[in-house]
């Protein structure tokens, strides 16, 4: 123990824990993403053939759109779950907030494929859902419509909204709201006006996460959704395993790619700081020490 | 000062990522054949599942007992798209490839090692079954079919292909696969009063449009294993699925009925990837695979259409009611038109997927 503080304090270059990881991503990543862009863009034969064609094929456009809209759906639908979730997670004693926590985990630690068809046979013609629906004269059938795949994305994904969410939650004060009743304010507008914008870091982060991995799901709409409404991830699986339209995959992969990067950019300037997540759980050890 | 430990770190990962885009730009260099009498490891790839252990027993055991230097790995699934990467990348991995034929034609030369099978006996073969890239080892028909119980009256119940498409007399949800090889095209066509023996070349738009007309009642399956649990879980009343799934849907229970009016087989096949390093043993091992004795051994086991004519499969009962070369077959009977979908495929696929994402 004498020895390790000592080592550490010379001038140490910390950035070289960095290496492995940086390694890693620059094999798996990052050439391949350049060799994929590079692709895309017809190599040294210059084009933006397959970038136009993505804006004229009648499809492409669509498909996105259809997934922007899943996505946006998703992400609504996990926040007005998460939000009074993790709220209520901050207001209770240790040993419930724990059951809690392994309730919102326990997709993390099924098996993809047994949730997935978990959902099928619930969504499914004559499943739960839709013999409960029928209790009500709709007759809809939830398996293989975009509709089902969003309540099933929404649930995969709930953990990656309610975590950034308490812990951003719990780190607030709540003395604040004290103060804010004290010096007369309406439990609402205190809300509306302390402790929803200190909760906003952590909202922000969820929402990233949810939209941005919303964006590329693949097993969950190839199993419960339908060709006849595919969403992105389809679209490029097929272009790569079909038609072996790499270039055309590589500019559609390259295009959302672009347009989450977007996103995140203005959600940033919007709401605070992506690293929220990472400020959250600084503050977190924090007050733990 | 940099210490030595953080200097290693540096070196340690600068040569993984120098190794590891060696290893993704590859070579140029036309690869060393294998000396097919010395030890040869063949990596087959095929779907996986009950289907490869069926190669794996009937045919790659068989052979190896014949031929104790040629062991198999077996992996699985068998993107073309994992070819064509391999290909270009100059690391080619696989040797033998279960493929469509057309994906095979499409691709021959470039992703795709020209076969040739000196001495092979190729007249009990079926038409097509032999191609410059490709060798076909079993034929799969996707029958028009329909859940017994869906339709519990003989004489009102489906018995022609347009019934099908008849969704006014014949109400009930149809299950169609995506796959271009399962007559997602010919049906409609056939059903829309096309001759079997004029559907090539295929009028597309002719049978989008008959397509559109049970879109709504129509749960499109983009691949076998989800049909096939469709059909199980009694989601698809109406449906043109594969011989080799109707069998196990049987076998576990479900009744089912086949329409033998027309119906659309197509031919599997193996292909060897350009740049193999065993061309020569995967060649010899392919061309064993269209024997009479593994073509009716692959029928036995998975309830597929042998594509030797002179296979003697001993089919079990609900195998019988499926073999579509068989006696119960009392219609007429299409097999895809290799050479078109090799010249159309890309075409086709997009149309058909524009279609369905439209």
């Amino acid at each position: 123990m004498a020895r390790a503080p000592k080592r550490w304090r010379t001038p140490s270059p910390h950035w070289l824990f960095l290496v492995p990881a940086l390694a890693l991503l620059t094999a798996i990543l990052l050439v391949p993403l350049v060799n994929s862009v590079y692709r895309s863009v017809g190599r040294s034969d210059f084009t933006l053939e397959h970038y136009a064609t993505l804006f004229t094929d009648g499809v492409t456009l669509k498909v996105l759109l259809r997934t922007a809209t899943t996505a946006a759906m998703v992400t609504l639908i996990a926040f007005l779950l998460g939000y009074p979730y993790a709220y209520v997670m901050t207001r209770v004693g240790p040993r419930l907030r724990g059951i809690l926590l392994v309730i919102v985990l326990i997709p993390f630690w099924t098996s993809v494929m047994a949730r997935n068809f978990a959902w099928i046979v619930i969504l499914q013609r004559n499943g739960p859902v839709h013999s409960f629906l029928k209790l009500f004269g709709l007759d809809v059938v939830l398996y293989g419509s975009v509709a089902g795949v969003t309540v099933a994305m929404s649930q995969v994904l709930l953990p990656f909204m309610v975590l950034p969410l308490f812990s951003a939650l719990s780190g607030i004060d709540r003395r604040l709201l004290l103060a804010a009743r004290g010096l007369g304010s309406h439990p609402l507008k205190a809300f509306w006006k302390v402790y929803w914008p200190l909760s906003r870091g952590g909202v922000v982060a969820g929402l990233i996460l949810v939209f941005t991995l919303s964006l590329g799901f693949y097993v969950t709409p190839a199993l419960l959704g339908t060709p006849k409404e595919s969403l992105v991830a389809q679209l490029l699986g097929q272009r790569t395993t079909q038609l072996l339209d790499f270039a055309g995959a590589g500019a559609l992969g390259f295009l959302v790619l672009v347009i989450t990067l977007v996103l995140v950019a203005w959600a940033n300037r919007f709401g605070g700081t992506i690293s929220a997540i990472g400020v959250v759980a600084a503050s977190r050890t924090k007050d733990r020490t | 000062m940099v210490s030595r430990t953080a200097r290693t770190v540096t070196a340690v990962s600068a040569t993984v990522i120098l190794s590891l885009l060696a290893t993704a730009c590859g070579s140029d260099e036309p690869p060393a054949q294998s000396d097919p009498d010395g030890p040869v490891s063949l990596t087959f790839v095929a779907y996986g599942g009950a289907g490869q252990q069926a190669m794996i027993d009937k045919w790659q055991t068989p052979y190896t007992a014949a031929h104790p230097n040629v062991t198999f790995v077996n992996t699985s699934p068998p993107d073309v798209a994992q070819v064509k990467a391999q290909v270009e990348s100059g690391q080619v991995e696989w040797d033998v490839v279960a493929t469509s034929p057309a994906a095979a034609a499409q691709n021959c030369g470039t992703l795709f090692e020209p076969l040739d099978f000196p001495g092979l006996d190729t007249k009990e073969l079926v038409e097509q079954a032999v191609g410059k890239c490709y060798i076909a080892n079993f034929i799969n028909a996707t029958p028009f079919a329909y859940r017994t119980d869906a339709f519990p009256d003989p004489s009102k119940a489906p018995r022609t292909i347009a019934d099908f498409f008849d969704v006014a007399r014949f109400p009930g949800q149809r299950g169609i696969l995506t796959n271009l090889q399962n007559g997602i095209l010919e049906y409609p066509l056939l059903a829309d009063g096309v001759a079997p023996d004029k559907l090539y070349p295929l009028d597309m738009d002719r049978a989008l449009k008959k397509l559109d007309s049970i879109r709504k009642v129509t749960t499109f399956a983009p691949n076998v294993g989800a049909l096939q649990q469709a059909v199980g879980a009694k989601q698809v009343d109406l449906f043109l699925a594969p011989d080799s799934r109707l069998v196990p849907l049987m076998d576990s229970g479900t009744d089912v009925t086949v329409v033998w009016d027309v119906t659309v087989t197509s031919i599997n096949a193996f292909a060897v990837p350009k740049g193999s390093r065993n061309v020569k043993a995967a060649t010899s091992f392919v061309a064993s695979v269209v024997s009479p004795e593994a073509t009716a051994g692959i029928a036995e086991a998975l309830g597929v259409a042998p594509v030797n004519l002179g296979a003697k499969p001993n089919l079990s009962a609900n195998a019988k009611k499926v073999e579509v070369y068989g006696p119960v077959n009392t219609g007429k009977t299409v097999l895809q038109d290799v050479d078109w979908y090799a010249t159309n495929f890309n075409e086709a696929t997009t149309k058909v997927t524009n279609w369905l994402a439209g």
